[in-house]
């Protein structure tokens, strides 16, 4: 695979970790009785949420836009 | 200037040069937006009373109105762009490809006005905003809502229009014009090599694989905001998430049927957006509203059939009361045009005229059902021991969707003028 390839696709798998991590770890948990099932464990993880799913698709980008390194 | 004006005649479809029939488009469109938002800042001015909005219950009225019915129409109107414009990527429907640019812009252009019917609905914007960034709960179906259908559908369709315009931006900043230095930013370096092609369809291949699970599950999501209600009937129910897919994709054809039909003519390009392209949008327009009259027979079916006192108000109100005139014109607007369409395809006889009209017809539908999913059951659907409540539209609101539409209008317009609308024909190297 090309580095543009291997940039890209580090691209789609870190927007998926951040995804992942702001739903699952960061967001508040899935529990339905109490103040700590409302909180978000971390402030913002809706917004990481959301910079995951962005920086995903900006490999599309990247992948067509840049000149990338030397092949 | 004189030689750059000659110059800008020579880009295609009228872009970079306006007409009359454009600048009176256009001015009405500004007319209409300046009343939307005179109507947006009496609402500001006055506070929510302006609308026709109030509690639930104990003011006998609704919270979510007009504005939310469209949020709701507008996004499923995104819906067909989007899939029409990855349908043909991925599956190389060269009939179709004229529509392609169009039904992308369509699916931009009718997000943007979906959130900004969102942002007109709330009291306070801007915190609401912040807040949903900031405290969202995964459980809600707002946080799919938003995350997934404001800012991951909407970006990678941005996304999607940028990649899929690069190859014309190419070739039209070859062109001398005013617009040169524009369309070779747009460009990006791509000068349409054969390897640049081969990336480029590979790419938009994988986005456009991409895309469609997403919108299934963006749509799907804005179905569960109703769907998931379990205190509220008429909203609660498993069929609100699919049924919320197929009339977007009604509502989406339709709107793109009318689209490539004036288009094609304002900007010359009947030969590219011929009778095969509106007989495939015609087929598949009649295969979802198939779907569809299903779905509400078994909807209506199952509200009837041994219903609890709040379910029985409220499809008495829908079917023989206060919205039936709604649910039965609808109705109507819905079902004739899957008869006539499905005529159409029987005797292989397409007619574009007809098929505006029906275009016309079921987004009229889709608005009607999309003001019963979400107003009867806020008036009729009360489990706490409140009275019915009613709830009518007021001036102000009117206007402020008048603004929304002449918003969208104003943006399909410009976009005309900045970059073809159809896109142009692959030259041969």
């Amino acid at each position: 695979m090309s580095r543009r390839g291997i940039i890209s696709v580090g691209m789609i798998v870190a927007g998926l970790g951040l995804m992942v991590y702001a739903y699952f770890a960061g967001a508040a948990p899935w529990c339905a009785t109490g103040v700590a099932c409302s909180n978000p464990r971390l402030e913002w993880s809706p917004a990481i949420f959301v910079l995951g799913v962005l920086l995903a698709f900006s490999s599309a980008l990247y992948y067509e836009v840049s000149n990338g390194p030397k092949e | 200037m004189a030689t750059q004006d000659i110059m800008s005649r020579s880009l295609p479809q009228g872009v970079g040069r306006w007409s009359r029939g454009w600048l009176a488009f256009m001015t009405a469109s500004s007319v209409g937006l300046v009343i939307g938002i005179i109507g947006w800042w009496m609402e500001h001015d006055q506070g929510m009373v302006a609308t026709g909005m109030r509690d639930l219950g104990s003011m006998g009225g609704a919270t979510w109105g007009l504005y939310i019915s469209m949020v709701v129409y507008l996004v499923g109107v995104s819906f067909a762009g989007i899939t029409v414009a990855a349908l043909i990527r991925l599956f190389d429907l060269e009939q179709l490809k004229g529509v392609a640019r169009m039904a992308e812009v369509l699916t931009v252009v009718a997000l943007l006005l979906g959130a900004a019917a969102i942002v007109v609905d709330l009291g306070q914007p801007l915190r609401a905003l912040v807040n949903l960034f900031r405290y969202a709960r995964p459980q809600s179906p707002f946080f799919g809502t938003f995350s997934l259908v404001v800012s991951g559908y909407l970006f990678a369709s941005l996304v999607y229009l940028y990649l899929t315009s690069r190859p014309d931006a190419a070739r039209l900043a070859r062109i001398p014009s005013r617009l040169q230095t524009l369309y070779r930013w747009w460009a990006a370096g791509y000068q349409d090599t054969a390897d640049q092609r081969v990336r480029d369809r590979r790419t938009t291949f994988w986005l456009a694989l991409a895309i469609l699970p997403l919108l299934i599950v963006a749509h799907s999501s804005l179905g569960f905001v109703f769907g998931l209600q379990v205190g509220r009937p008429g909203w609660f129910g498993t069929l609100q998430a699919p049924a919320f897919v197929v009339l977007a994709g009604v509502s989406g054809v339709g709107h793109l049927i009318v689209l490539a039909a004036i288009l094609r003519k304002v900007v010359g390009q009947e030969h590219r957006i011929g009778l095969d392209a509106f007989a495939w949008l015609g087929r598949f327009l009649m295969l979802l509203l198939f779907v569809y009259t299903y779905f509400v027979v078994v909807e209506v079916f199952t509200t009837i059939y041994q219903p609890t006192v709040a379910e029985q108000q409220i499809s008495e109100a829908i079917l023989t009361g206060r919205y039936a005139w709604i649910f039965w014109v609808s109705i109507a607007a819905l079902v004739i045009p899957a008869v006539i369409l499905a005529q159409m395809a029987l005797t292989k006889r397409w007619r574009i005229g007809w098929l505006v009209a029906l275009g016309i017809s079921v987004n009229v539908g889709a608005i009607g059902k999309r003001y019963l999913i979400v107003i009867p059951s806020e008036t009729h659907g009360q489990l706490m021991p409140y009275g019915v409540g009613s709830y009518s539209p007021s001036l102000v609101e009117y206007a402020v969707v008048l603004g929304l539409f002449s918003l969208g209008a104003l943006l399909i317009g410009g976009f005309m003028k900045l970059f073809p609308i159809v896109e142009m024909e692959e030259e041969n190297s």
